[in-house]
């Protein structure tokens, strides 16, 4: 019953992504934003929604220690139930923990190779099969296109979707689409779901966006910046 | 008054610190090496040595054969008109008690890391400890001459995973293979260590190569260190000159308000940087004077008072730490204020039972000196006195405690046998002493199979006590299989209504008791009474609560003990003649019995965090051993070509893990394993359990 209540809160599902986008394998997604505005948060979100979904989620994150992202999880969890059964969302909480991995490299140990050696052991040992990847604190600067393409084909071979944090520079906050065009070598398919954070006063905005078509079908959406989490009535 | 002036100014060059680290950071290497420079010994000693000596500080055989450090031992040297009394604590996680028990007296510490494991899960652990507590610390960065060292990167971490406003007070000239020396930064002198043993000290001004790179960090340093001191930003905004005693004076101001944790480092192995170590010790951490320490007032409903720290004022001192030696017991006690001389009588709080004070002395590793008394602030250790660890001693007329010490409940049992009966009755010795010495560690008869059952934090912890039994006691001890502390607890809430009625013969007896149970969320155990209308007389109310608490110790299902329950009476009752204190007792554990089933019990085991530290090429291999161990992988994390794997294990699944993952990674992986949680046992597991116990119940064994 928790689940369910706690699945109607999907983040995508507010921003009108269909089953469908979401769950091609080898899809990509990215959230976008300045540096401190919330990507984690929000990705985190998107994590935990795919864990009551009964999907394993393989958490990747570069720099912060695994306590850290662990953190992360709890405190969007208990945001989320916190209105609910204690022992229930406890409960829960020890039935996601199954499904969900988390993996973390200092940054100079990240690359692309190592990433997908790592996860072809763990799919090999059966230790863990990802149906979707997290990716974050990748830098823009350092991921090439080719790079990017390889990791594409891997997810569906492997038949998993991947959400990746993109830090966009000041420079790039008006035009986020070029940004993203320009770090997959101009592929409009590369990424399949773009959404931007963008401060808004006291608010965060959260803007839906593609690379090749202007969306504006929906009114836009709000996080709350105490807790990060999407405001469910619509505000001006 | 001036007595008490110089009084005064003598407590401000005392320092109780500890060296806290992570196992095998170097930290008996470095108490070896500072007892050497204080020259307290006049030979180093390595940690498994070719000489076969041991260091000093690991004085029990077996922590020289092992190479670890089991028992912290407590010292004390001088230092440039400074009193350091160190107390050496050990590495492993089945020893935190000791830990514990160090932080707990001590002023300030040193926090070991290594250069290239950085900031290892035992270091984290240590650090909570440290934060419980309120110690201030200084962290020194060994390890700089080996390979792969990274004493900025350590830095970081220690911002990053343990939160401190870490700053580098020095840098090192080299580093791996090329380590030279040190840079002081609030000097501006490398410093180099001359000498078969680095005792002579050379300053020279810092070579050009490092110059730039020593600026930019005497930058972060004044910057770092101007938040605790006005006096020093107004120089750094004039851009007056900044004097050593003005910086030394903020970054003092910062560590001990725990704001600030200014990092030295070098090598002790090499014999560099050790004597900066101790002039950090000197510079940065408090005397006992400027510790707020506090008691419980017991006359007060335990409100916290303030010690003075001040010799004139009634005695309050801390047990801390018991040791059966050849001379009998052994007390190590802490001042908080007030004095003790020989022939001095007090008061143990716990008893109030009266003491007199025998020998006195200062204890150096296993070596000792008499003297005449101790004072407020220092360290000391007494004979002939009959306490147990924690214990307070006060000024008669003193009801105060020091606040009692969070020690962990015990989460793995072996039971031990004596092979004749010389050993009984030294292995009887034995436990005697050990728990004495160590709240963690527990010992009972089973009243089942008559066995003698030790408990305590963990499998090498229970290997030790067993060993030391043999080796110190000449107890030869047959041990049995370890087995965990499993406990029973429900799952869904039941109503009860049970009446113990016997009225054939004799007296009668007649208790009515109704209610619920239900699942508690946090704790082990709640009663509540909500009778109303004197349906059960008031007086017959303690009996019904004691009528439960009997039943929790063993669950009528698989005789666990049973833990968070909730009971809740609200209504009963009773016959003038025939009811009494046992038959409301009795009904209390008919009632138990009745609910119990139908609240669907279940098992709950111990689960251990465990921390692998293996090179990054057996990760793999480590996961997968963890994963058929029942664990589950919480996740991994890769620092250079090491790989941190964080999981959560039975504890039942981890015997005889360390000799796994030593074949398997070639021992170059390590692993910590700490209590987490208690979770429910799986059903294939728990039919498993149900068998065993069965069989075991069978044959007796």
């Amino acid at each position: 019953m928790l689940k369910k209540q706690l699945i109607l809160k999907n983040p995508l599902g507010f921003l009108g992504y269909e089953t469908d986008d979401i769950d091609q394998q080898g899809n990509f997604g990215a959230v976008t934003s300045r540096a401190g505005v919330g990507k984690t948060a929000f990705l985190v979100q998107i994590a935990i929604s795919s864990l009551l979904k009964d999907k394993r989620v393989l958490h990747i994150g570069i720099q912060d220690p695994v306590d850290k992202v662990n953190l992360w999880y709890r405190e969007m969890f208990s945001n989320l139930t916190q209105d609910h059964d204690a022992k229930q969302s406890r409960q829960l909480w020890e039935s996601l923990l199954t499904r969900r991995f988390i993996m973390t490299f200092e940054t100079e140990s990240f690359d692309f190779t190592k990433l997908m050696a790592r996860i072809d052991e763990l799919i090999a040992q059966q230790i863990f099969t990802p149906q979707v990847l997290i990716l974050d604190g990748l830098s823009i600067d350092t991921a090439m296109p080719s790079e990017l393409n390889r990791l594409k084909k891997y997810a569906r071979q492997n038949h998993f979707i991947v959400w990746f944090s993109i830090r966009s520079h000041r420079r790039h906050t008006d035009d986020p689409v070029g940004m993203l065009r320009q770090w997959g070598g101009n592929d409009p398919n590369l990424f399949n779901m773009i959404i931007q954070l963008l401060p808004d006063k006291d608010k965060i905005q959260v803007k839906r966006l593609s690379l090749d078509r202007e969306i504006n079908d929906r009114p836009p959406l709000f996080l709350d910046p105490s807790t990060m989490m999407i405001k469910e009535t619509l505000e001006s | 008054m001036k007595e008490l002036i110089s009084m005064n100014i003598l407590m401000q060059k005392v320092r109780n610190i500890g060296i806290s680290a992570h196992i095998d950071s170097g930290k008996t290497t470095l108490t070896e090496r500072i007892l050497y420079f204080t020259k307290k010994i006049h030979r180093i000693h390595e940690v498994k040595g070719k000489d076969g000596v041991g260091a000093t500080m690991d004085s029990m055989e077996l922590e020289k054969e092992r190479g670890i450090t089991i028992a912290s031992a407590a010292t004390y040297c001088q230092w440039k008109n400074h009193e350091i009394n160190i107390i050496d604590t050990p590495g492993h996680v089945d020893f935190t008690i000791e830990v514990e028990r160090a932080l707990r007296v001590l002023d300030g510490a040193i926090l070991v890391l290594c250069s290239v494991g950085g900031v290892q899960s035992q270091s984290i652990t240590v650090d909570q400890q440290m934060k419980r507590y309120q110690v201030p610390c200084l962290a020194f960065i060994n390890k700089c001459d080996r390979s792969g060292a990274d004493p900025f990167r350590v830095i970081r971490q220690l911002r990053e995973k343990l939160n401190h406003n870490a700053v580098a007070v020095q840098i090192p000239i080299g580093l791996e293979a090329d380590l030279e020396g040190i840079i002081d930064l609030i000097s501006m002198k490398a410093v180099y260590f001359d000498g078969e043993f680095g005792d002579s000290i050379r300053t020279e001004e810092i070579p050009a190569a490092f110059l730039d790179q020593a600026l930019m960090k005497r930058e972060e340093l004044v910057d770092a260190a101007s938040v605790f001191s006005d006096e020093l930003t107004e120089a750094v905004i004039e851009e007056k000159e900044i004097s050593e005693k003005l910086l030394i004076e903020a970054i003092r101001k910062g560590t001990i308000e725990r704001k600030l944790t200014p990092v030295v480092m070098g090598s002790a192995y090499k014999n560099k940087g050790i004597q900066l170590v101790l002039d950090a010790v000197n510079q940065f951490l408090p005397s006992p004077m400027e510790v707020d320490n506090r008691a419980l007032d017991l006359d007060k409903n335990e409100e916290p008072i303030r010690l003075s720290g001040k010799k004139e004022d009634p005695l309050v001192a801390l047990a801390f730490k018991l040791e059966d030696g050849q001379f009998g017991q052994l007390t190590y006690i802490r001042l908080y204020q007030g004095e003790l001389k020989k022939g001095d009588a007090c008061v143990n709080v716990r008893n109030g039972k009266k003491l007199k004070i025998g020998r006195i002395v200062r204890m150096h590793a296993d070596q000792m000196e008499d003297v005449e008394k101790i004072e407020a602030g220092y360290i000391g250790a007494l004979f002939g006195v009959d306490c147990v660890s924690g214990d307070t001693f006060t000024a008669a007329g003193l009801n105060l405690s020091m606040t009692s010490m969070h020690i962990p409940e015990p989460v793995i049992s072996l039971s031990i046998k004596p092979k004749d009966n010389a050993s009984e009755t030294n292995m009887a010795k034995a436990l005697n002493r050990f728990t004495k010495e160590d709240p963690t560690f527990q010992t009972f008869v089973s009243k089942e199979t008559g066995e003698t059952i030790i408990s305590g934090m963990g499998e090498l912890h229970l290997e030790v006590y067993v060993e030391r039994m043999r080796r110190e006691y000449k107890a030869e001890i047959i041990t049995g299989e370890p087995s965990v502390a499993y406990r029973e607890t429900i799952t869904r809430s039941t109503p009860f209504d049970y009446v113990h009625k016997k009225q054939t013969g004799g007296s009668g007896q007649y208790g009515r008791i109704a209610g619920f149970m239900e699942p508690l969320a946090e704790g082990d155990f709640v009663f509540e009474n909500k009778v109303t209308g004197g349906s059960i007389p008031t007086q017959y109310i303690p009996a019904c609560e004691k009528g439960f608490t009997a039943c929790l110790s063993k669950g009528p299902w698989m005789h666990y003990p049973v833990t968070g329950i909730k009971i809740v009476i609200n209504d009963g009752a009773s016959h003038s003649v025939d009811s009494s204190e046992m038959a409301f007792q009795a009904a209390a554990r008919g009632a138990f019995n009745q609910a119990y089933f139908k609240a669907q019990p279940v098992l709950q085991e111990p689960i251990m965090k465990v921390v692998v530290e293996t090179p990054a090429e057996f990760q793999g291999n480590v996961m997968g051993s963890l994963n058929q161990r029942r664990g589950m992988i919480i996740g991994s994390h890769d620092v250079g070509n090491t790989t941190e794997i964080e999981a959560q294990v039975p504890l039942s699944e981890m015997f005889g893990y360390s000799t796994t993952l030593r074949s398997m990674t070639q021992g170059k992986a390590l692993f910590t394993m700490e209590f987490l949680t208690y979770r429910q046992v799986p059903q294939s597991v728990l039919e498993a359990i149900e068998k065993k116990n069965e069989k075991k119940n069978r044959t007796g064994t």
